[in-house]
């Protein structure tokens, strides 16, 4: 493959090599001169050919973040590495080197065009993050196993792919096979496939591949739900009632009671515990409920503050560039009657005159800028005081309906402390049902223990509603105060970046008039 | 003398008097009249005759004498149909009852006209007039609706004023006789327009009334003309959007209130003062303008159409007026008084009293006490007491239609007039002669039928400044299938600017060109269709010095482009303007925003100054910022004091960005963009240029298609398009050369053989032997016949070339040129027509064995022939 080259000292990627070739194929002629003059940054080059350079190891890259295209062809590269940071890469030329595996482009979402052909790679993978892949050299490598078509499957705009000088190519049937499994594709060994070779293709695979389409069907519907359900709980979490919309919270609460199980075994608490359970989630789904209707309204809040402070913003913006192109207008033509006026006192005056403009735009500027800031400052408070006040009825009223759940807990917790105290009662006297299991009896050995039992059941369960309820509030509490900061904060930085643009530009007026003073003094 | 004097004053005063008072039993035979009945004084003082006098003399009885009566004299009647010139049993005893209704009317209601109920027609025969409305559907679609018809009627025919303006006329023609002739009093409009609608399923009448004076004479120059009144334009509602909940307060209004309420005060009386003054010239202005009363307000007799609601999806009653064309609602003031009405079906009198013109008339047929009908039964019978009761009423219409036709005591006669009938030439030229000229206030509108004029001028609209019509505002002209798609030319003549509108398909896709003159580089403003044009040119807009670009949905984004020129450079040599462009002096271009690039790499603006060697660039402002970055490049010197080449140097670009970046600092970014300038600057140049090219072009083709105005003529178009009639009649011949040959290829053999044979009877087989053998030897010595006369004149054609040769043999010393010239011109036709003898020789000899077959075969299967001569073979 390279051959010619084998005799050189196998090279690395260095800055002299990096900066040779970006002088080369920098700009040339006169804007060549003026890049020699100033030196070209690595991160403003677009393109660069390392080609025929005997280059083992590619490194030294991360500066080309521009970079768009990359040749690196007829070498002696046998990794792909060093290439993480160049993102924006579309076009990447890896042929005629010594690579064996592809490795290492998994940053480089924008590639279009790949090539690997001569290498010695043996398989096709790890190429997942190729979305945008259109076309793709493979050709003389050592691919063999004919699947490797399938994992092609993914790439929905590969429309050019060469293959031959592979073992697979040798098969029968490879051509038939490529046509059939990548439907899409156009060229196939630098020839465009015609419509008849797909149909035919298409029929002699039929069946494989309404199979294969089946299967990647499914897998899309699982994927799909996947996702739905993510985002469900998603939304669910954004109204901080997850897990309530059902038994949870309940089932959460027996998870780690190991005395409760044994306790529901005893006579008369199931039925206790299923009413109990019944009235729980009913509750629970009344918190998740009311949950989401708060959400609801604090989205609306949210979206009709949101709306007017962007209607204001905008509106102040509207003005000021009103204010601004009136200025211009008369600040263009004052400063074309200054170049023509000869007088030197006249002109004097004539500066005093702009600069005087200058400041009273500034002046006017900056009062737009500072009575939007009063009156954003204005709505903000408005909105805040609102967003708490909905947040803290909100947590008020989980709360009331948390404590609905405690008066449950507390009354099943009487229940089943009569019946623990029946049943010691009974186990006292001996007559104990002869179903109840061995560890079940270990409770009732005397009172301290039962009663113990109990409440411990007890305490995890109220443990578990507090843990839950303060869950729900800090939440709600730290995204109140977060949203609340965020808007502060963004308010601010919007001010300050508005008086610094109005103070850039002022500034660029006044030096530009200063500049015309200047000159006007040296001529 | 004196006494004579006097007694001679008397003798003519009564003379006046007598006169007076007939005029004034004319005027009180009329009854209910909207003008006050003036009451016959009984004694007459000098004064008062005098007064009479005097107003009798002002009494202006408007003769019509440049409109040639439509008198019977010119009317051809001896074409007309039987119904015409007879009436049938059954319309004789309709005449009889209705002069038995007249009879009974004229009793009840001594003091009114006589009905309007039977004039003479065109053979003088009387008819009812209920029976000269013959309804028809026409078989136009353009027909359909009551507006294109009436406005069809109006154009049609030409208006004949009454004869006598206080009468109805005495005859009542036909419509066929009207459309014949095209012209028609209006009674004579409103009989063919009722037809037509009544045929179209309108609740039609014709109305025998009183209207105003502009009415009865067609005047409409106190009527503002439609098409000069301007839409008015629907004044938008604001919609005033509640504010919402974190709508930001506006700042504190610092002005004082009161000064504001002082500030409104005045405003509001100068309005007011405005307004009045502007009234009151209004006011003047409508005086000045209102014409003269008419003597005969309320007298003059005019016949219009009533439509009913009900049918048709009509909403409510309206009027039209035939000659115009134009409905009134039935509360107008120009229509004084009904006296009756009638369909095809009866005829009702108003019983109602006008005094107030027709405002208070209720149009409910089936109320006796209003209307008194002549038929019973036919129509309306009953008073429509209640909407739901009308309503019930049109549903069972068919079933009720039935059960009248049991009870009712008489029915109307079918009509007497022939079925109407518009050929489609008389409808598309629509107008007499195709011309038409309307006079409306301050206006005249001219219509001429389409293909008319030779440059495709359908109608012009005049406008006047004043009410005489002597000073032209503008002038509006409609084209119709022109080639160069023009449509409206618009002429106003205080700016002299002229507006020419195109329909699309122009080659340059002109939609609109207004100009002052066709010379180039003058004011001018060319609109396109910019969906036609490749580079998306919505408008140009030229003054001698600019010229104004404005572009929509290119793809490089831009909308605007605006070129200063400088005054022209005198050359030494001499050259023609083209050779000559003026120096482009600075370009404007503006850009839209263009979504793909970041705001502050997007050029919003960018100015050549061509002669100063600048460029300004500005861009597009991001949208949380109020300024614009902005860059300028200056060109000035390209070579510094050493006499190097100066590539770039800082000062040559000022920059100013909103948010500074780092990479456009540099000076090979403002190196390439600069070099990306001019060559932008070079591109927009020559754009200017071929803009101005482009301009010249269009007002060339615009010259020419001005000179030929040529007229498209669609291929559906049978009787214009010359082409197609070529076409069809070449079809037509061919069918034609076609249909000859058939016959001749039948033409029989045998005739002139069996004549000699006694006709009628059957051959026998030696007659048919002998005939096949007489026509087959007739048959060869024809052909040797031809034989003989194709070599004899070969044989003297080879004579007579022989001879010329001989001569030319003996005399070629002493021949001219010319004659040897002569000889040989000779030689050369001679011997083709020898050639072309012995040609047809052998062809002759070659087929005439074959023809003489062929005659034989036919003979042998010829039906006359063949059986004998099977058997005799």
């Amino acid at each position: 493959m390279n051959r010619l080259y084998d005799s050189m000292e196998p090279r690395v990627i260095d800055d002299g090599m990096l900066k040779l070739a970006v002088g080369e194929q920098g700009p040339q002629e006169e804007a060549g001169e003026l890049a020699k003059q100033e030196g070209i940054l690595f991160k403003d080059v677009l393109s660069l050919q390392l080609d025929f350079r005997n280059i083992l190891r590619i490194d030294n890259l991360w500066q080309f973040e521009n970079l768009r295209k990359l040749q690196l062809d007829n070498n002696i590269i046998e990794k792909i590495e060093g290439l993480e940071n160049l993102t924006h890469l579309v076009w990447l030329d890896l042929s005629f080197n010594n690579i064996e595996t592809i490795e290492g482009l998994d940053t480089l979402v924008n590639l279009e065009d790949l090539s690997l052909f001569n290498n010695r790679i043996s398989s096709i993978d790890s190429l997942d993050a190729l979305v945008k892949l259109q076309v793709l050299s493979l050709g003389n490598n050592q691919i063999d196993n004919m699947m490797n078509i399938i994992y092609l499957r993914r790439f929905s705009c590969l429309r050019t792919l060469s293959l031959s000088g592979n073992p697979i190519s040798e098969a029968e049937d490879y051509k038939m096979f490529i046509c059939a499994y990548l439907p899409d594709l156009v060229y196939l060994d630098f020839r465009r496939i015609d419509d008849h070779t797909k149909e035919v293709a298409e029929a002699k695979h039929h069946y494989s591949i309404e199979e294969l389409k089946h299967r990647e069907n499914l897998m899309q519907a699982r994927l799909e739900e996947e996702q739905a359900r993510r985002e469900e709980l998603e939304k669910h979490k954004t109204a901080f009632v997850e897990h309530l919309n059902g038994s949870f919270l309940f089932d959460s609460m027996y998870a780690e009671d190991s005395e409760g199980n044994k306790l529901s075994s005893l006579p008369g608490v199931s039925e206790f515990l299923e009413a109990y359970r019944d009235k729980f989630v009913i509750i629970c789904v009344n918190i998740f409920e009311y949950g989401l209707k708060q959400q609801e309204k604090r989205k609306t809040e949210l979206d009709t503050f949101n709306e007017c402070v962007h209607e204001a913003i905008q509106e102040n913006q509207e003005q000021g560039k009103r204010k601004i192109a009136k200025f211009e207008e008369k600040h263009l033509m004052s400063l074309s009657a200054i170049r023509e006026e000869l007088e030197m006192p006249n002109i004097e005056k004539m500066i005093l005159e702009c600069s005087t403009d200058i400041s009273e735009l500034f002046d006017a500027l900056m009062t737009l800028e500072m009575q939007l800031v009063e009156q954003l400052e204005e709505t903000i408070n408005m909105f805040e005081r609102n967003i708490v006040d909905l947040v803290g009825l909100f947590v008020e009223n989980v709360q009331s309906l948390m404590a609905q759940c405690r008066d449950l807990e507390n009354h099943h917790h009487e229940k089943v402390l009569e019946i623990s105290i029946s049943t010691l009662e009974k186990a006292i006297k001996g007559d104990l049902d002869e179903d109840l299991s061995e560890d079940v009896r270990a409770l009732f050995v005397d009172k301290d223990t039962t009663v113990n039992a109990v409440g411990a059941s007890h305490d995890i369960h109220l443990l578990k509603i507090d843990n839950r309820e303060d869950e729900l509030v800090t939440r709600i509490n730290s995204w109140c105060t977060r949203l609340v900061d965020k808007i502060h904060r963004d308010e601010i930085m919007r001010n300050r970046k508005r008086v610094k643009e109005i103070n850039l530009y002022i500034d660029h007026m006044k030096s530009e008039l200063d500049n015309l003073e200047y000159s006007d003094i040296l001529d | 003398m004196e006494v004579l004097r006097e007694k001679v004053e008397e003798e003519e005063a009564a003379e006046q008097e007598e006169a007076a008072e007939r005029a004034e039993r004319a005027r009180t035979e009329k009854m209910m009249r909207p003008v006050e009945v003036r009451k016959e004084e009984t004694t007459l003082t000098q004064e008062t005759l005098r007064d009479l006098e005097k107003k009798l003399s002002e009494i202006r009885i408007p003769v019509s004498a440049e409109l040639p009566a439509f008198t019977k004299d010119i009317i051809d009647i001896s074409m007309l149909p039987v119904s015409y010139k007879t009436n049938m049993p059954k319309e004789e005893q309709l005449l009889q009852l209705a002069d038995n209704f007249s009879r009974q009317y004229s009793h009840l209601c001594p003091d009114r006209v006589p009905l309007f109920l039977h004039p003479l027609n065109e053979c003088e025969v009387p008819k009812f007039v209920s029976t000269t409305l013959r309804p028809t559907l026409m078989p136009y679609p353009e027909l359909y609706n009551w507006d294109s018809c009436a406005q069809f009627v109006s154009d049609f025919l030409t208006m004949v004023p009454l004869p006598d303006p206080l009468k109805p006329p005495s005859h009542l023609y036909s419509s066929t006789t009207v459309l014949k002739y095209q012209k028609g009093n209006c009674f004579d409009f409103s009989t063919l327009l009722c037809s037509m609608l009544i045929g179209s399923g309108y609740d039609a009448y014709c109305v025998n009334g009183y209207g105003s004076q502009d009415l009865c004479h067609m005047d409409l120059t106190r009527e503002v003309c439609p098409l000069t009144v301007k839409p008015k334009e629907t004044i938008k509602r604001e919609e005033k959007v509640l504010p919402k909940k974190y709508t930001i307060r506006p700042p504190r209004d610092l002005c004082s209130r009161f000064e504001q309420e002082q500030e409104m005060k005045r405003q509001q009386e100068i309005r007011a003062q405005e307004e009045k003054r502007l009234k009151e010239e209004e006011e003047r202005r409508m005086e000045a303008e209102k014409a003269n009363p008419d003597a005969l307000h309320g007298l003059r007799v005019h016949s219009w159409v009533l439509v009913l609601s009900g049918k048709r999806e009509v909403p409510e009653n309206f009027f039209i007026d035939p000659f115009t064309a134009r409905s009134y609602s039935t509360q107008d003031e120009h229509f004084l008084g009904i006296e009756s009405l009638w369909n095809h079906r009866n005829y009702w009198i108003n019983m109602q009293d006008c005094w107030n013109c027709c405002k208070d008339l209720i149009f409910d047929l089936g109320d006796p006490v209003r209307w008194e009908y002549m038929l019973l039964g036919t129509d309306k019978p009953v008073l429509s007491l209640t909407e739901d009761y009308s309503g019930i009423n049109d549903e069972d219409d068919v079933e009720n239609l039935d059960k009248e036709d049991e009870d009712k005591s008489f029915d109307m006669p079918h009509s007497w007039v022939e079925q109407i009938e518009i050929s489609p030439e008389a409808f598309k030229t629509r107008c007499p002669n195709g011309k038409k000229v309307i006079p409306y206030k301050r206006a005249k509108l001219e219509k001429w039928a389409p293909y008319l004029n030779r440059n495709g001028l359908v109608s012009r609209l005049t406008t006047y400044e004043d009410l005489e019509c002597t000073n032209i505002l503008e002038i509006k002209e409609w084209y119709q299938s022109r080639e160069d798609m023009l449509e409206l030319k618009h002429i106003n003549k205080t700016t002299g600017l002229k507006t020419d509108y195109f329909k699309p398909g122009h080659p340059h896709a002109l939609r609109v060109h207004s100009y002052k003159s066709m010379q180039p580089e003058m004011d001018r403003v060319i609109e396109f269709y910019e969906t036609a044009r490749v580079d998306g040119l919505i408008k140009r807009e030229e003054t001698p010095g600019t010229m104004t670009e404005y572009y929509q949905g290119r793809s490089d984004f831009l909308s605007y482009r605006h070129a200063d020129f400088g005054p022209r450079v005198k050359k030494l040599t001499l050259s023609s303007t083209e050779s000559n462009p003026r120096p482009i002096v600075k370009i404007t271009e503006r850009f839209l925003r263009n979504p793909a690039k970041p705001a502050e790499e997007d050029v919003a603006e960018r100015v050549f100054l061509v002669a100063e060697e600048r460029i300004q660039l500005r861009y597009h402002c991001r949208e949380d910022h109020i300024t614009a970055s902005k860059r300028e490049f200056l060109r000035r010197s390209e070579v510094d004091s050493k006499g190097n080449k100066i590539i770039m140097t800082p000062d040559m670009c000022i920059t100013f960005e909103v948010e500074p970046m780092e990479h456009t600092k540099k000076l090979l970014y403002q190196y390439e963009t600069l070099m990306h300038l001019k060559k932008e600057e070079k591109l927009s140049r020559h754009q200017v240029w071929e803009s101005e090219l482009e301009v010249l072009e269009i007002l060339k083709l615009r010259e020419e298609e001005e000179e030929v105005h040529t007229l498209t003529i669609s291929i559906y178009d049978t009787k214009r398009n010359e082409k197609s009639k070529e076409y069809r009649e070449a079809m037509e011949r061919v069918m034609h050369e076609e249909h000859l040959r058939q016959v001749e290829t039948q033409l029989d053999y045998l005739a002139p053989f069996l004549v000699q044979l006694p006709p009628g009877e059957k051959l026998t087989r030696w007659q048919a032997v002998r005939l096949k053998d007489e026509c087959l030897s007739d048959f060869k010595q024809r052909l040797i016949n031809k034989a003989n006369l194709i070599q004899a004149r070969f044989e003297k054609e080879t004579q007579e070339l022989q001879k010329k040769q001989q001569w030319y043999q003996e005399n070629q010393v002493t021949l001219t040129p010319e004659d040897e010239d002569q000889y040989l011109s000779y030689c050369s036709q001679a011997m083709f027509r020898i050639r072309i003898l012995e040609q047809r020789l052998n062809r002759h000899k070659e087929l005439a064995p074959l023809k003489y077959l062929a005659l034989e075969e036919k003979l042998h299967k010829d039906p006359r022939l063949g059986e004998l001569l099977k058997m005799f073979t």
